[in-house]
């Protein structure tokens, strides 16, 4: 069972990462894969009380990626959750396999074009999907489970196929 | 017969500092819930709205930042539910101010309890007061009392 879903989303855990895919999905447990909360005390145990009776693990990219495959064959299914792509990519350089990515969240900041209401990406989010993808991964945008998912590709042209 | 000290006689409470709040939820909730309070108890003032409308974690905590540097004596930051990046945001922010405790699942009875409480007890002591108020308010009544 375990992995049900590969997250990037700036906001990592939130409400519809709990409420609409943990309810759609019931996971047991949620890795935050990401080196500055993992680097600090104060954020690991501000995450690991975000999510009342599910198992928050907060990790560096260098410890999932060594957890990833032990993970897979876990009971119960988990989350993975990173703040941007190119943390995605590291993931999948250091050994990690995603076959598909579920893009929720990367919002506006300056400098950054606007895809959709909730994904905006500049040159270098762009440059480390195209390595996911060239890697073989499906990059799919899809905010909450009733919305319908799309290619990233689809909606943004510099990454059509 | 001694003189009384300020502050010791009974039904003399000293002065405080009215406690500020700050509400962040998602779309325009804290803006509805602020209306929806006007109709009870007329016009607020001394509350500041946000919602996390998209914004991102940085962002979000930022925002929130803004608005409680200003609060000397502390305040309270009022969130929709625990979680939520409202509330993870507002925790993250509000750890580099003094006395900023946060209370999530706001609801009209809590807000109302707030307002109602907010010149005579600290934010430490209407957080507590609060997280009372709102369990105690969701009722469950089946059919008619006979």
């Amino acid at each position: 069972m375990s992995w049900a879903l590969h997250r990037i989303d700036d906001r990592l855990i939130h409400g519809q990462v709990l409420v609409a895919w943990g309810a759609r999905l019931d996971p047991a447990r949620i890795w935050v894969v990401d080196d500055g909360v993992a680097a600090s005390e104060w954020e690991r145990v501000l995450f690991r009380e975000a999510a009342p009776g599910i198992d928050v693990r907060v990790a560096s990219v260098a410890e999932a990626a060594a957890a990833h495959a032990a993970e897979a064959e876990a009971p119960r299914a988990a989350f993975l959750l990173v703040r941007d792509l190119e943390t995605a990519r590291r993931l999948a350089e250091a050994g990690a396999r995603v076959t598909e990515w579920n893009v929720g969240g990367l919002h506006y900041a300056p400098g950054k074009e606007k895809v959709n209401d909730y994904v905006y990406l500049d040159e270098r989010d762009r440059e480390s999907a195209k390595a996911l993808l060239a890697a073989g991964a499906r990059l799919i945008v899809q905010d909450v489970p009733a919305s319908r998912p799309l290619p990233l590709g689809a909606l943004d042209p510099a990454l059509a196929p | 017969m001694s003189t009384p000290q300020a502050g010791d006689s009974a039904g003399v409470t000293p002065p405080r500092a009215r406690v500020p709040a700050l509400i962040v939820t998602h779309a325009d909730l804290a803006q509805a819930l602020v209306r929806a309070a006007e109709r009870v108890v007329g016009s607020i003032e001394d509350v500041t709205l946000l919602s996390n409308e998209g914004l991102s974690r940085d962002d979000l905590e930022d925002a929130i930042e803004a608005s409680v540097r200003d609060w000397k004596e502390g305040g309270l930051l009022l969130t929709d539910f625990w979680g939520g990046s409202c509330h993870t945001c507002g925790a993250s922010a509000a750890r580099r101010h003094g006395e900023v405790v946060i209370v999530t699942g706001i609801n009209l009875p809590l807000l109302l309890d707030y307002l109602h409480n907010r010149d005579r007890l600290s934010a430490s002591e209407l957080a507590e007061r609060l997280q009372q108020k709102g369990r105690d308010s969701i009722r469950v009544q089946r059919g008619v009392p006979a």
